[in-house]
């Protein structure tokens, strides 16, 4: 076991808020980077104010969504709405060696915070910007959050069932995985290019370009073969049954709760498995269920029999049977599910609870990847707003107490 | 020995990669090779699976005309060998020795049991980043189950809230789970070659599909954690209660919009009243308690109103107006037009595109996203996404077309291992390339 992390040494100054900044500059810290998150009571990260909320506490430093993005960071207030909060803006992009922010240009512009004016400050700085649109073209000033990214970028039209209004996935999905996590693989990449070179460079991931990329199959169907697909539930053109089946219902603070099962059939085995697990009833044995194909035809009697059968069982029960007979099944499962029932995350201990000063023991998100030799680990909990000020401005900035106080009394660290 | 390639602007030509993966991890050999990594996608001479996943170019189903496999496997090139004979295995360690990274998506100990896994690597190779994505990751009780995309995502807890409460949850569009799997796997791969330069050491990256797609759940998770309530899938309306005018989606001329008017950073309501008069499509928000409520519609509007019973019913029907005025306006215009107008305002207004509007996106043309590559055997070229990211130094390039299948066995197997072409010849007659 190596003691040294990855990014251990490097410093990363991140002007983000919201999910997709936060949660890239979270896992540099996870993999050993020092983290300075800047803030401000003038400009809280709107996600401090959002539910959750530790039960029975209020206040900025105990909201559930912040915190599960901001573990391992240096907390401070720089208010860069002021000409001395903006400078000490400015010492932490020297300090740095990886800036990342997904503030809008209009915002940057104002603080002096484009990559013409880093560059003059820190020339060999790695900065990673997040524009909704890109910094060019007709809509660069376009502005919007995840709920309206999900919709522009397609995922609204393609997922759900069709008989049902575009609706979206219940989340700002691309916030979460696409685009930190794409922002995560071109900062390590320019990391790597000026370890050989000496260069930084300008990293800029248009939220619109990364989350239209995985959907690339969906537009080649429109622009190679004419045709314009839309949302078809859970089915899929390559495997039948394929969805989530209605189990039996539970039971969770004295109300009925649905219960759903997942799980898709790609090949003659996996049918035979099913009918097996099934108990060969006698319609899985006509031959319009035989092969892929005739699923197909008939695929909306397949599933009502399918539910007939998943329907008197529990969830859990049909996903271990199936999955002993090597069909791929899954539990639907809901937040309680993931944390305290599945005993396989359980095993991995993929949540990781951390002691918060405010909000007590919380769980936060596991390691998005795991290296056997150097695992990432989230060392502090969430940050407070401004609980690092001291320590960053004196130890990380060099700062005096004279200049710290009159940062304090011009309202700069506010 | 392995041949140093010499380093140009690019962050990862000094990078090979085996690709071994299916579905599951193909993605993240596509993010290293766009980037700049010689990936080398290592196929069953029989047939790789990948290439019969729809849709097919011109609905032709033949191995050289999947567009899912096209999307997944630009910039890298292809040897067709049989790893799992003598002889195959025998090239194939030949390939590891001159490797960087090894990414696959077995059931975990597939490998190990031939002695490939990270462990028989690294005698090979004592440096390798071996990257395994599979559905549940290398150890645990459920290591070892099968798996598809909609098993991750209906077990990471996010599919749960997507949908309709009348209707089974939700699976997203487009193997997601394979998505960010795959995302997280090229993270890791990397992140594990930076300890490598650092320390000259590598590792075993492991990713749960599971896992890389939990942190997808949003809130749901710090939910339960600090309230012990379950979120559960709450269909159009989303979290809402009631109705609200310019919240969700809307039907215009040709199509369909998502609208989130009054949230903040946005333009309020008089704005949207400002342009539905200038359209003449105001009709009686201008006048009376519906101005009034226009003028204070925000999210402190909203939470007062329910604090104020008597006061609700009325104003619930105002709201509801709104409503109907708002659709009846959108239904008055195209969606490009609602959108861009809308957004020139700062109305937070979105297109809900399908895959053509995303095909003729003005912005993603304006900045030459959309990348057109000629495939000869197909007599025409094919039009690709673009670039997730923009590196200003070392940029993404489209640099090489999908490969056929075993294109590049020549190329790597006799051209850069040494193997004489007659013993090739014999290695494919057995069926080993």
């Amino acid at each position: 076991m190596s003691a040294r992390l990855p990014l251990e040494g490097m410093k990363v100054a991140d002007f983000s808020w919201f999910g997709a900044g936060p949660i890239c500059a979270e896992n540099l810290a996870r993999y050993g980077a020092t983290v300075v998150r800047v803030e401000s009571e003038a400009h809280v990260d709107g996600l401090r104010s959002v539910q959750p909320f530790a039960t029975g506490k209020t206040g900025y430093n105990v909201s559930g969504y912040f915190n599960n993005y901001n573990a391992g960071k240096l907390g401070v207030t720089f208010n860069l709405s002021t000409e001395l909060g903006r400078e000490m803006g400015r010492k932490l992009i020297r300090w740095c060696d990886v800036f990342v922010t997904n503030q809008t240009s209009r915002i940057l512009e104002q603080w002096g915070y484009t990559y013409d004016d880093l560059v003059k400050i820190n020339p060999t700085i790695i900065a990673a910007y997040q524009p909704m649109q890109g910094a060019d073209g007709p809509h660069k000033n376009f502005f919007g959050f995840g709920a309206v990214l999900n919709a522009i970028t397609g995922y609204n039209n393609l997922s759900g069932f069709p008989h049902r209004p575009p609706m979206g996935l219940g989340t700002n999905y691309p916030d979460y995985v696409i685009n930190p996590g794409h922002t995560l693989i071109a900062i390590l990449a320019a990391l790597r290019y000026r370890k050989k070179t000496g260069k930084g460079q300008r990293i800029e991931l248009a939220q619109i370009e990364s989350s239209v990329a995985p959907l690339a199959p969906a537009i080649m169907e429109y622009t190679e073969n004419g045709r314009v697909i839309t949302r078809n539930g859970n089915r899929l053109a390559y495997a039948s049954p394929h969805g989530a089946f209605r189990c039996a219902d539970n039971t969770w603070q004295d109300q009925p709760e649905d219960r759903w099962v997942a799980f898709g059939v790609f090949n003659d085995a996996q049918w035979q498995a099913l009918v097996e697990a099934m108990g060969a009833p006698a319609w899985a044995g006509d031959a319009k269920f035989a092969t892929l194909a005739s699923r197909k035809q008939h695929e909306d009697e397949l599933e009502a029999n399918v539910t007939a059968w998943t329907r008197e069982r529990r969830a859990e029960d049909v996903m271990t049977l199936l999955q002993s007979k090597g069909v791929p099944a899954g539990v639907v499962q809901n937040s309680r599910d993931v944390l305290t029932a599945d005993e396989h995350l359980k095993a991995r201990q993929y949540y990781q609870y951390l002691d918060h000063p405010e909000t007590g023991r919380a769980a936060y998100d596991g390691p998005p990847f795991r290296l056997s030799k150097t695992p990432g680990t989230l060392k502090t909990p969430a940050t407070c707003l401004g609980e690092y000020n001291e320590y960053v401005c004196k130890e990380l900035l060099g700062m005096t107490d004279d200049e710290i106080a009159e940062a304090l009394v011009e309202q700069a660290l506010f | 020995m392995r041949k140093r390639r010499a380093m140009t602007e690019s962050a990862l030509s000094d990078l090979r990669v085996l690709d071994l993966a299916g579905e599951t991890g193909v993605y993240a050999g596509k993010l290293l090779a766009d980037l700049g990594a010689d990936v080398i996608r290592i196929e069953p001479p029989d047939g790789d699976p990948l290439r019969d996943v729809p849709p097919f170019f011109h609905d032709v189903h033949a191995a050289d005309h999947s567009l899912t496999f096209f999307h997944l496997n630009t910039n890298k090139r292809s040897v067709t060998l049989d790893f799992t004979k003598p002889q195959g295995r025998a090239l194939f360690e030949r390939l590891v020795k001159s490797a960087d990274i090894v990414i696959e998506s077995y059931t975990p100990g597939y490998l190990d049991g031939m002695g490939l896994g990270y462990d028989g690597l690294c005698k090979i190779r004592p440096d390798i980043v071996l990257t395994s994505i599979t559905g549940f990751g290398q150890d645990g009780p459920h290591a070892r189950w099968a798996w598809s995309d909609i098993v991750g995502v209906a077990m990471s807890g996010m599919m749960t809230l997507a949908g309709d409460k009348e209707d089974p949850p939700n699976r997203p569009y487009g193997n997601q789970g394979y998505v960010c799997a795959g995302i997280d796997g090229a993270a890791g791969a990397l992140m594990a070659i930076v300890h490598r330069d650092n320390t000259g050491e590598g590792q075993h990256v492991d990713v749960s599909m599971q896992e890389a797609l939990s942190i997808n759940q949003e809130t749901a998770m710090m939910v339960f954690d600090m309230n012990q309530r379950v979120a559960t899938r709450t269909g159009a309306r989303g979290l809402i209660p009631i109705d609200l005018p310019g919240i969700g989606v809307f039907e215009c001329k040709d199509g369909q919009v998502f609208a989130y008017l009054g949230s903040p950073g946005g333009a309020p309501w008089t704005v949207m009243l400002d342009w539905m008069i200038a359209e003449g499509k105001a009709e009686d928000l201008t006048e009376g308690e519906n101005l009034e409520v226009v003028r204070q519609l925000n999210l402190r509007f909203l939470t007062a109103l329910v604090q104020e019973p008597e006061k609700l019913p009325a104003r619930l029907k105002v709201l509801s107006h709104m409503r109907e005025v708002f659709q009846r306006f959108c239904l008055s215009m195209d969606k490009w037009t609602l959108y861009q107008e809308a957004q020139k305002r700062r109305l937070m207004i979105g297109i809900i595109s399908t895959p053509e509007d995303l095909a003729k996106n003005p912005q993603l043309a304006a900045r030459h996203w959309y990348q057109d590559v000629q495939h000869d055997h197909l007599g025409e070229t094919v039009r690709y996404a673009g670039p997730p990211y923009r590196l200003s130094q070392t940029p993404w390039t489209m640099r090489r077309r999908p490969p056929l299948p075993g294109e590049h066995t020549v190329e790597v197997l006799c051209d850069e291992l040494g193997v004489a072409p007659a013993e090739l010849d014999a290695l494919r007659a057995a069926g080993v390339a």
